[in-house]
């Protein structure tokens, strides 16, 4: 989803929103994000206040920073677009979150939770080096997240430069430094601690303007069967069920979206920071309607516009991208506008902060433990190594915009073709061993590095429907099975009796 | 007994897959039956792994078996009506909630029915089945036995760790 993000925001060229409605609007928005970081700075003491927010978040807040993560601003700008040009068929990313929820509760949630319990981890590198006693395991699973989140900073930060140049009209460069900046400022001085309650804070905007861009859109077309018939009358292929894709490429976008969830560390990391344990009870069913609300506009945007396009009211876009902002700039109210715009931005914002955490604990926690090595004072280092990755990141967008869509690329399908066997099934199957966490691990970052590069530099072309991701996933599943079965007589041994308890809860 | 069956599921359904993806690759395109392959292995993976996830111990799953099945049914169905049914979309077609019928079945069955069906199942049966106050505590018992004992795998200076 986030690929297709960063794709979508670089691609875009997004009009120039700088209205006083729009302006005023992102100088509030920003205001409550230092407001908020202030607060946050000033409750981070420790490493695990930093990286975990002392174990400390209730409910309804790590649920609703948990959706804010979630989606990004593909929601609102890249997957209307793509429900745009593709029908019907955009939505297969999405439909999962029906299942991805709670197959992420029972599937890590509860183990992640009590592993924190237990041993006190704050990284996922963390918990595969626990559950496979094995610093190999932890500091290769380490760098396969490193590598994915080098792509997701730099394109989070072009991302940001894009909407904060829209919004404020400063240029493509100065929006690049703005955006970093701030989210610099917060990620450094208030930790995962300012990110949790900023992602609150946005994830509120961007569910409010979700819903109200999605009435909205009914309003003004007449109700969902209004629409439908519009479309159904020039375009009937639209809202058939893989509307332009093929039946291969919708089905191959669910199982990539829905079993990949599993190994997103922006999401499984926040299963640590939940204050009680028992909490869990409510957490999937709260973060579904959370996603279900902050959906609503990319399916709203994407069938409205083409039944508004189609029948005149609007005129045709000049790409499909422009679906949202569009129908923000030409229909809706200009305050629902600029919420929207800084719903973007929160979104852009909200995922470079969860990254560079992320990032931050791997450089300061998990590779020197995998090396051997500890440094004494986590908080100071763990704030200096987010300062060098976010300039990193924010230097890295200066260059080249296909470059840096390209590292923003294999995000996702990086991260679930590492994590996913290891993490996720190595949870809760006893019989997985170190060496097939191991080459599990390593099959998915040398298989979407691969076949992501050859297909970047054209030295082939996937068939329709398959894509690096899914191939990486299916040969990663695959790998860990095998190498698992083959290596079995060493699985008992490499489970301590806690988390072996984890594990049988 | 119920984890094993849904490790066997679970490799099954990824082989299905695989065979799916590699059957696109076909110098005649994509044969007709690849996409089957996804449509009934992606509702049995997902439910497998749900499963390995909700078992405690050498038990079962309980009263969960319903929810799972359901959700996986309405998959299977949702996606294989989809591929089944023949394409009748037009301006006359027959709405169901504002959507012609194949699309409502995709957006309705399979984006919307699971949401009713497993948070509402995992909440009812979290205490008896995932979760309970003296799991947490038998789990903190276990972590201050195991921090007692010094074998604090992140402490590199005790170098508990092999590979």
């Amino acid at each position: 989803m986030e690929a297709r993000a960063v794709s979508a925001l670089l691609q875009v060229a997004l009009p120039n929103a700088a209205e006083p409605a729009v302006i005023t609007v992102g100088m509030l928005y920003f205001a409550v994000i230092i407001g908020i970081s202030i607060w946050a700075a000033r409750r981070t003491r420790t490493a695990n206040d930093f990286f975990v927010a002392g174990k400390g978040i209730g409910l309804i807040a790590l649920t609703v920073a948990s959706v804010s993560v979630s989606v990004s601003g593909f929601a609102f700008i890249g997957g209307p677009g793509f429900i745009y040009a593709a029908g019907l068929g955009a939505m297969y990313i999405v439909l999962p979150a029906a299942v991805t929820n709670v197959m992420g509760a029972w599937v890590l949630a509860k183990r992640m939770r009590l592993l924190a319990e237990a041993r006190g981890l704050i990284t996922i590198p963390d918990a595969i080096g626990a559950r496979y006693r094995s610093r190999g395991a932890q500091g290769l699973s380490a760098i396969a997240i490193l590598v994915g989140i080098i792509g997701y900073m730099a394109t989070n930060a072009l991302a940001m430069g894009v909407v904060i140049n829209s919004i404020f009209g400063v240029g493509l460069g100065w929006g690049i430094w703005i955006g970093m900046g701030v989210t610099l400022a917060y990620s450094a001085s208030g930790g995962i601690l300012a990110g949790i309650y900023n992602d609150v804070f946005q994830g509120t905007l961007m569910a409010a303007a979700s819903v109200l861009v999605f009435l909205f859109v009914l309003n003004f077309g007449g109700g969902l069967g209004e629409i439908s018939r519009t479309i159904l009358v020039h375009d009937p292929t639209f809202l058939g069920p893989w509307g332009r894709l093929t039946p291969l490429a919708a089905l191959s976008f669910f199982f990539v979206f829905s079993m990949g969830s599993l190994g997103q560390p922006q999401a499984v990391h926040k299963y640590y920071m939940l204050r009680d344990p028992l909490q869990l009870k409510w957490y999937p069913l709260l973060k579904t309607l959370g996603l279900v609300l902050v959906l609503l506009l990319y399916f709203g945007v994407g069938v409205g516009v083409k039944a508004f396009v189609l029948s005149g009211r609007l005129a045709p876009l000049t790409s499909p991208d422009q679906a949202t902002p569009t129908l923000l700039l030409n229909v809706t109210p200009i305050v629902l506008a600029a919420l929207v715009f800084s719903g973007v931005a929160a979104a852009t914002m909200s995922a470079a902060n969860s990254f560079v955490n992320i990032g931050a604990a791997i450089v300061t926690h998990d590779l020197p433990v995998a090396f051997g090595r500890r440094v004494t004072n986590e908080l100071r280092w763990g704030r200096l190594a987010t300062v060098l990755i976010a300039v990193a990141a924010a230097i890295t967008a200066q260059q080249s915009g296909t470059m840096v869509a390209f590292l923003g690329i294999f995000g996702w399908g990086l991260f679930a073709s590492t994590l996913v066997p290891a993490l996720a099934v190595g949870l809760n199957w006893q019989g997985a061993t170190r060496a097939g966490a191991m080459a599990s691990i390593a099959t998915g970052l040398l298989v979407t590095l691969a076949l992501e590069t050859a297909s970047y530099w054209k030295v082939f072309k996937f068939p329709a429907g398959v894509t690096a991701s899914a191939v990486a996933m299916v040969a990663s599943f695959l790998v860990f099975f095998i190498v698992s079965w083959v290596t079995r007589d060493s699985a008992g041994a490499t489970i301590d009796p806690d988390i072996q308890l984890v594990m049988d809860i | 007994m119920t984890r094993r069956i849904a490790l066997i599921a679970l490799f099954v359904a990824i082989v299905a897959i695989a065979a799916g993806y590699a059957a696109a690759f076909s110098r005649s395109g994509t044969p007709t039956w690849a996409p089957w392959l996804l449509a009934v292995g992606i509702p049995v993976a997902l439910g497998a792994i749900m499963i390995l996830g909700a078992v405690r111990g050498a038990g079962g799953i309980g009263r969960l078996k319903i929810p799972f099945a359901f959700v996986i049914l309405i998959l299977a169905i949702g996606f294989g009506a989809a591929l089944a049914l023949p394409a009748s979309e037009g301006p006359l077609s027959r709405l169901w909630l504002g959507l012609p019928a194949r699309a409502a079945v995709v957006i309705y069955g399979v984006g919307l029915l699971p949401i009713i069906a497993l948070p509402v199942a995992y909440a009812m049966t979290f205490e008896t089945l995932t979760l309970s106050a003296e799991d947490v505590e038998r789990i903190r018992e276990s972590g201050r036995r195991y921090a007692a004992s010094d074998r604090d795998p992140m402490s590199v200076k005790e170098n508990t760790l092999s590979e």
